[in-house]
């Protein structure tokens, strides 16, 4: 008996120790200050909204906080009503669907209290009691105030009610099993609340506000651990998410943010382009749409101070220099794959050019990103087959999408050609890499 | 919002939206309807002009792009040298034949010349992959630019 008892507290222990290494450290851990409770701490204003809209109405101030937290790009199937849902998340194990958040008082959320708002966005806890799966990334939002969840939640209490019910789940054994959530979320949700950090700046506590329990740009930048949760080891070293690679935003020199001037990421993060460093598209590109343009100036700059913060974190897989302009005639430079030189003269030459700075606007200059010098071509091929679409203050500049033009053997053609010509180190992508591609992007 | 363009050697003002795409200045506000809309895509490329002497696809180029850059369309074409000696090529090879593509033909192979005076078949491949034509005239479009290069009379 008294070996059975201890064996059954070796295995608690055992079991214990082995969440608390999978688990890590939190997402602001790194910075190592010490940390006070936000109503101790005198120096600034972290939470909230910015200073022009201190005295806005409730509802303002939540579409404020609702578009930093970007709730509609995943809250929104394209096509349909904003925040009716039904976005389809292809994961490995099945396919989850984003759920109503309108008021709607069947398929939405309008029977939600305000505790059953908290409870869901801080604590990942439906109102019916059932767990939400980590896509919901409440995990970040946990470290938002109540005051602006609450707003949050006063502003989608403000938009039309839309009866619109998602798709049921099609995950597998044993992921449809929801009442495991309770355990991964015991283990991997801080379930608490954001804690400014004495030794840094107010901008910088801002910033980390912002980026971690709004904007949450760890859930795609962060690489995962075994239990699928983020790895702050490896905070910001970049990850793929729904088929696309968001790159290392670390502040490693090579291939992190080291090298981008304050006003690269600046102009970056609000018109989702920077001379040089190209043009955010997919997931990044609606980020920048829907979410990081509608920031304040001085709330981008505050993103900005954080990121500059974040530990530097390698990418080995990346070359650690972008390769400079390619020749302007498309007889020198490599030609890796002949069939995508083919490809790029019908489809890409006219806006592209065969230097890689388009005759068009810089914003199609492929010269420098980080895209083509990926030597997995993930996002390149990406972009080829969705397509991508810039809005600027002067107009939107866009790229069609040729994914039901061209087969999967010709983008990979393609893609390897763009990397080899304007990239450190071409790809080796095939038709099978593509197709799989296709199957991994969120629609 | 008054936008200003060079467009074929005159200075041209006018509001339109700034997203507004090139090829509907040229054609809606500027009434130069020379140059084609095809696709909509810059796939086929019946809209070419020149911007700064080089060709882009103006249907999906915002005017606000090309604010006070040098533009030049099929009207104006045949006044640059290497323009003159293609449009000249086009009349003696008989290129066209329905002649919707054409003007971005012309324009394509205008820039061509003008960046690389004696093209082989692999210039012009690389520069002319993208302009499509449904009643392929391709070997006679072949034929014509070398006859430009080379200033031959067939």
């Amino acid at each position: 008996m008294r070996i059975l008892g201890s064996l059954v507290v070796i295995a608690i222990v055992v079991a214990g120790l082995g969440a608390w290494i999978i688990r890590g450290p939190g997402p602001l851990d790194f910075a190592g200050g010490s940390k006070v409770a936000l109503a101790d701490y005198r120096a600034g204003k972290p939470t909230g909204v910015p200073a022009r809209l201190e005295k806005a109405s409730l509802v303002e101030r939540g579409e404020y906080l609702a578009k930093a937290a970007d709730c509609m790009v995943c809250h929104t199937k394209p096509g349909e009503k904003d925040y009716s849902g039904g976005l389809a998340f292809k994961l490995p194990f099945g396919t989850l669907y984003s759920t109503n958040i309108t008021p709607d008082k069947d398929t939405g959320i309008g029977n939600y209290s305000d505790q059953d708002f908290l409870n869901a966005v801080q604590h990942g806890k439906r109102r019916d009691g059932a767990r939400l799966y980590p896509a919901m990334p409440y995990t970040s939002y946990t470290f938002m105030t109540d005051e602006d969840v609450l707003a949050v939640k006063a502003y989608l209490f403000s938009q039309p009610a839309v009866r619109a019910k998602a798709p049921d789940n099609t995950l597998s054994f044993p992921f449809n099993q929801r009442w495991a959530m309770i355990v991964w979320s015991a283990v991997f949700n801080p379930d608490t609340r954001f804690m400014p950090d004495t030794s840094k700046s107010p901008e910088w506590n801002r910033g980390a506000y912002l980026a971690e329990a709004l904007a949450h740009c760890g859930e795609c930048h962060t690489p995962r651990n075994l239990g699928f949760a983020l790895d702050n080891r490896k905070k910001f070293a970049g990850a793929i998410t729904a088929g696309w690679r968001a790159f290392n935003i670390s502040s490693d020199k090579a291939t992190g943010l080291g090298n981008w001037s304050d006003q690269d990421l600046i102009s970056y993060l609000s018109l989702g382009h920077a001379p040089g460093h190209g043009s955010a598209s997919g997931p990044m590109g609606e980020a920048v749409d829907h979410s990081f343009s509608q920031f304040a100036p001085e709330d981008i700059r505050s993103i900005v101070a954080y990121l500059r913060s974040v530990p530097p974190q390698p990418s080995p897989d990346l070359p650690a220099t972008t390769a400079p302009v390619a020749p302007a005639s498309h007889r020198d430079g490599v030609t890796a794959d002949a069939r995508g030189k083919k490809v790029f003269a019908s489809a890409c030459a006219s806006c592209h050019g065969w230097s890689g700075e388009s005759p068009v606007s810089p914003m199609a200059t492929l010269t420098g990103t980080w895209a083509v010098n990926d030597p997995a071509a993930t996002n390149v091929a990406q972009i080829v087959i969705s397509g991508t679409r810039r809005h600027t203050p002067d107009g939107a500049l866009s790229m069609p999408a040729f994914g039901n033009a061209y087969t999967d053997d010709e983008i990979a053609a393609v893609a390897n050609y763009v990397t080899a010509r304007f990239g450190t180190k071409g790809s080796k992508l095939t038709a099978k890499d593509v197709a799989e591609l296709r199957e991994q992007t969120a629609e | 919002m008054a936008t200003t363009l060079i467009v074929n050697g005159e200075t041209k003002s006018f509001d339109a939206p700034p997203e507004m795409p090139l090829l509907w200045v040229l054609r809606d506000i500027l009434g130069m309807t020379g140059t084609k809309f095809g696709c909509g895509i810059a796939q086929c490329g019946a809209c070419t002009v020149h911007v700064d002497g080089r060709a882009v696809r103006s249907c999906v180029l915002p005017v606000s792009a090309v604010e006070n850059r040098t533009v030049t369309t099929i009207e104006h074409v045949g006044s640059t040298p290497s323009g003159a000696k293609v449009q000249k090529a086009w009349l003696e090879a008989e290129v066209i034949q329905c002649g919707y593509c054409q003007s971005g033909q012309i324009m394509a192979a205008a820039a061509l010349l003008a960046a690389t005076p004696n093209p082989d078949d692999s210039d012009i491949d690389a520069a002319m992959a993208g302009n499509i034509c449904r009643c392929g005239t391709y070997v006679r479009i072949r034929e014509a630019i070398k006859h430009a290069a080379n200033g031959r009379q067939s």
